[in-house]
C-alpha cells in the first residue's frame, strides 16, 4: 500500500467564479490506476469530485484528463507511473475544453465535429428492400480496421496545438473518422465527404504528431496524410492553399532536388493573389533588411535527373 | 530485469549509436533550410565542427528529405529519395548521417525505418537507384548533430572544452516535433520528456528553462495554410517560455527558428510581446567553445540575441 496524494482540479461552473485545489490522500496499492484512486478518494474522503468514468478498461473513453501535464486515460495509467517521489500526482481536466465540474468538460465541440462528418454509411443505391448483402473484401477491410479502434476518448483533440488556438480545426478524430468513410467501399459519398473535411481545414494539421500518443494506437496523423492524398488523387478542391502547397513542394524538389522556399511560398499563396502575397510581405522586407531571404531561384543538385527518375518511376504508387 | 543478455546477444539498437573512439568522420546532410534562408546555421555548424574536431563530410547531391510534405501526394517518394542520399553517404564508406534540422531528423529516420523494417521495400527502392547505378545496402543512421554532441562528443568533454560560459543565461530548449515524435521513429529520448538540450545548455553554463511549451509545434509547416494560426502558436509557446523566465531560446530545428524568429512580433497582439531572441543550437554550442560571436550570423536574426549577450557579459 501507498499513500498517494491527488492535487486535484476543483471548479463547478454553476457557483465557481475560479477554479481551486484540492489535495486529497489515499491508501491504495501505488500499482493501481489513477481512475482506481480517483474513485477510491470520492467513495472514502469526498463524494463531491467529479470526473467521468465508465468500463475502466480503456474501451468506453470516458476518462481522459491531464494527469502532471500529459493527456491520457486515467484508467490506463498506473499510479507508480506518474506520481513523484511524495507519492503526489496532479490530475487536471483536459485541456481545449471548456470544464464545466471538476473533471469533467464540455465535450460539445468534439461531437459537433464528429457528427458534421454524418457519420454512417450513406451508399450509393440505397436498397431500401434489404435484398443484398453489401460485402467488402478483407483486403478494403483492413485499411479501415486501426480506425475503427478509435474510442472517441478526445485525447488527440485534447493534445491538438491548433486546436489549443483555433477552434475551427475539425481535429485529429474527426479527419480519423472521415477517413473511415471516405475508404469504406460501401460508401457513396466520398467526394462530398473529402469536400466536407477540406473544409473543416484538413490542411491546418501541422504534422506535429502530438496525436500519436493516442492511447488506442489509432495514430490520426496517419489517416490525415491519407485524406490528403485523397484530396488530391480525387482532385477535390485543388484550387485551395494546401493542395496548392503540397505539389509546389514536389515540383521544386523534382526540378532542383531542393526545397525552394521562394517558389514554394509564391505557389502556395498564388502568384496573382496580389492580398495574399501583400501579407506576408512585412516578414518578407522583415528577413531582407537583415539579409535572410532565401534566393529567388535555387540552382540543382549534382545529378538532379536521378531525382527525376524517382518522381518519374513512382508515378504509380506501389502498396 | 531477471535476465542478463551477454554482450554478443544484445539486439542491435535501432536508436542510438556512438562512434566516440573509432572515427571523426560523418556523412553530412545540412538540408534545405540550412542553405537558403537560414545560412548562418549552415556556417556555425561547420565553425562548430572545426571545434570539435570532426569532419562532416557534406553529401553535396543529396536532395531535399521530403519535409513530411512529400507525403502528401505519394508515400513511396521520401523513402526512394532518401534512399539515395543514403546510398552516397555509403558510397562515401561513411555510415552516419548527421542532420542540423529537426524535420530532416525525424523524416530521414522514418524513411530509413521503413526500408530496414521490409526487405520488399528496400528492395523497391534499390530497383529504382538501380537505375542510376546506385545501391543502399541499409547500413546507415540518422542522428541529428544534439545527439552526436551527446552520443559522440559527450557531456562531460563538452563541459570541459567550454571556453567561454553562457553565465547562467536563461535558455528555454525548443525541440521541434519531429526530433521526437513519433517516438517509434525517433526514440533517442523520451518523446513526453526529453532533456538533451537541457543538458547541453547546463554543459555551456546556462540555465535550462522548463516550461510546458519546449515539446510542443512551433506551427511552421502550417504558416501559409490560414492567417495568423502559426504565429499564435508560436505566442502561446513563448509566452509560456517568458513566464518561466526565459532570456533566449534554442532550437536544433531552423524551421522552428523560422516561426520563432519570424513570428512573436505578429503574435504580439493576441499573447503580448515576448521578444525572445532564438539560437540555432551550433550557434550558442559553438559560442561556448570560443568561436567568436560576429562569425555566427548572429545579426541575420530578426530578433536580436546580441543585446540578451551583452547584458550577461557574453559578448562587450
Amino acid at each position: 500500500m501507498a499513500k498517494i496524494k491527488l492535487d486535484i482540479f476543483r471548479f463547478d461552473e454553476a457557483v465557481d467564479e475560479v477554479p481551486h485545489r484540492d489535495v486529497v490522500e489515499v491508501d491504495i496499492p501505488e500499482t493501481t490506476t489513477v481512475l482506481d484512486a480517483l474513485e477510491e478518494a470520492k467513495a472514502q474522503v469526498d463524494g463531491s469530485i467529479s470526473f467521468r468514468r465508465s468500463c475502466r478498461s480503456a474501451i468506453c473513453g470516458s476518462c481522459s484528463m491531464n494527469i502532471n501535464g500529459v493527456t491520457g486515460l486515467a484508467c490506463k495509467t498506473p499510479c507508480n507511473t506518474v506520481m513523484d517521489k511524495d507519492g503526489a500526482i496532479q490530475i487536471d481536466p483536459m485541456p481545449n475544453f471548456q470544464p464545466m465540474r471538476d473533471l469533467v468538460v464540455h465535450m460539445d465541440p468534439f461531437w459537433d465535429k464528429y457528427t458534421r462528418l454524418k457519420p454512417y454509411l450513406q451508399p450509393a443505391d440505397k436498397d431500401e428492400a434489404h435484398e443484398r448483402e453489401r460485402r467488402v473484401s478483407p483486403e478494403d477491410m483492413k485499411k479501415l480496421v486501426d480506425v475503427a479502434n478509435c474510442i472517441m476518448c478526445a485525447t488527440c483533440y485534447a493534445l491538438c496545438p491548433v486546436v489549443s488556438v483555433d477552434p475551427a480545426f475539425a481535429g485529429p478524430a474527426a479527419i480519423a473518422y472521415a477517413y473511415r468513410f471516405i475508404e469504406d467501399v460501401r460508401d457513396g459519398q466520398r467526394p462530398e465527404r473529402i469536400a466536407q473535411i477540406n473544409e473543416d481545414y484538413l490542411w491546418l494539421c501541422a504534422h506535429c504528431y502530438a496525436c500519436s500518443y493516442c492511447p488506442k494506437h489509432v495514430d490520426p496523423h496517419w489517416r490525415i496524410v491519407d485524406v490528403k492524398r485523397a484530396t488530391i488523387n480525387d482532385r477535390v478542391m485543388m484550387n485551395e492553399r494546401g493542395p496548392r502547397h503540397a505539389l509546389i513542394v514536389n515540383k521544386t524538389i523534382r526540378q532542383t532536388g531542393m526545397l525552394a522556399e521562394t517558389e514554394v511560398i509564391q505557389g502556395t499563396v498564388g502568384r496573382f493573389n496580389i492580398r495574399g502575397l501583400l501579407k506576408v510581405l512585412p516578414l518578407g522586407l522583415r528577413m531582407i533588411s537583415k539579409g535572410k531571404m532565401p534566393p529567388p531561384f535555387v540552382k540543382p543538385i549534382p545529378k538532379v535527373d536521378e531525382v527525376r527518375t524517382i518522381f518519374e518511376s513512382l508515378e504509380v504508387p506501389v502498396s | 530485469m531477471s535476465t542478463t543478455l551477454l554482450p554478443e546477444e544484445q539486439p542491435k539498437n535501432l536508436h542510438r549509436r556512438s562512434h566516440s573512439s573509432e572515427t571523426k568522420r560523418y556523412g553530412f546532410f545540412p538540408g534545405c533550410v540550412a542553405k537558403e534562408s537560414c545560412k548562418e546555421l549552415f556556417n556555425s555548424t561547420m565553425l562548430l565542427a572545426d571545434k570539435l574536431g570532426i569532419e562532416l563530410i557534406e553529401l553535396t547531391a543529396a536532395s531535399c528529405c521530403g519535409a513530411s510534405v512529400v507525403n502528401d501526394t505519394n508515400r513511396d517518394i521520401a523513402r526512394v529519395l532518401n534512399a539515395r542520399t543514403y546510398a552516397q553517404a555509403e558510397a562515401l564508406g561513411l555510415d552516419d548521417v548527421i542532420t542540423i534540422c529537426s524535420t530532416c531528423t525525424g523524416h530521414m529516420r522514418a524513411a530509413n525505418k521503413e526500408l530496414l523494417d521490409s526487405e520488399e521495400r528496400l528492395n523497391h527502392a534499390n530497383s529504382i537507384l538501380g537505375k542510376f547505378g546506385a545501391k543502399y545496402s541499409g547500413n546507415v543512421m540518422v542522428r541529428h548533430l544534439l545527439w552526436l554532441l551527446i552520443d559522440d562528443i559527450g557531456l562531460d568533454n563538452l563541459r570541459e572544452m567550454v571556453v567561454r560560459p553562457l553565465n547562467g543565461l536563461k535558455v528555454a530548449p525548443f525541440y521541434g516535433c519531429h526530433i521526437i515524435r513519433p517516438e517509434s521513429v525517433n526514440g533517442w529520448e523520451s518523446a513526453r520528456n526529453p532533456h538533451s538540450l537541457e543538458d547541453v545548455i547546463e554543459a555551456l553554463g546556462g540555465e535550462a528553462v522548463d516550461y510546458a511549451g519546449k515539446t510542443r509545434c512551433c506551427g511552421f509547416h502550417i504558416q501559409l495554410e490560414k492567417d495568423g494560426v502559426a504565429a499564435s502558436m508560436v505566442g502561446q509557446n513563448m509566452r509560456m517560455a517568458k513566464d518561466k523566465g526565459a532570456e533566449a531560446v534554442i532550437t536544433p530545428c531552423p524551421l522552428c527558428h523560422l516561426a520563432l524568429d519570424g513570428y512573436q512580433q505578429d503574435a504580439a497582439a493576441r499573447w503580448g510581446r515576448t521578444d525572445l531572441p532564438t539560437f540555432h543550437l551550433p550557434q550558442l554550442v559553438a559560442y561556448a567553445l570560443g568561436v567568436p560571436a560576429e562569425k555566427l550570423g548572429l545579426n541575420h536574426h530578426l530578433i536580436d540575441p546580441r543585446p540578451i549577450m551583452v547584458d550577461r557579459d557574453l559578448i562587450a
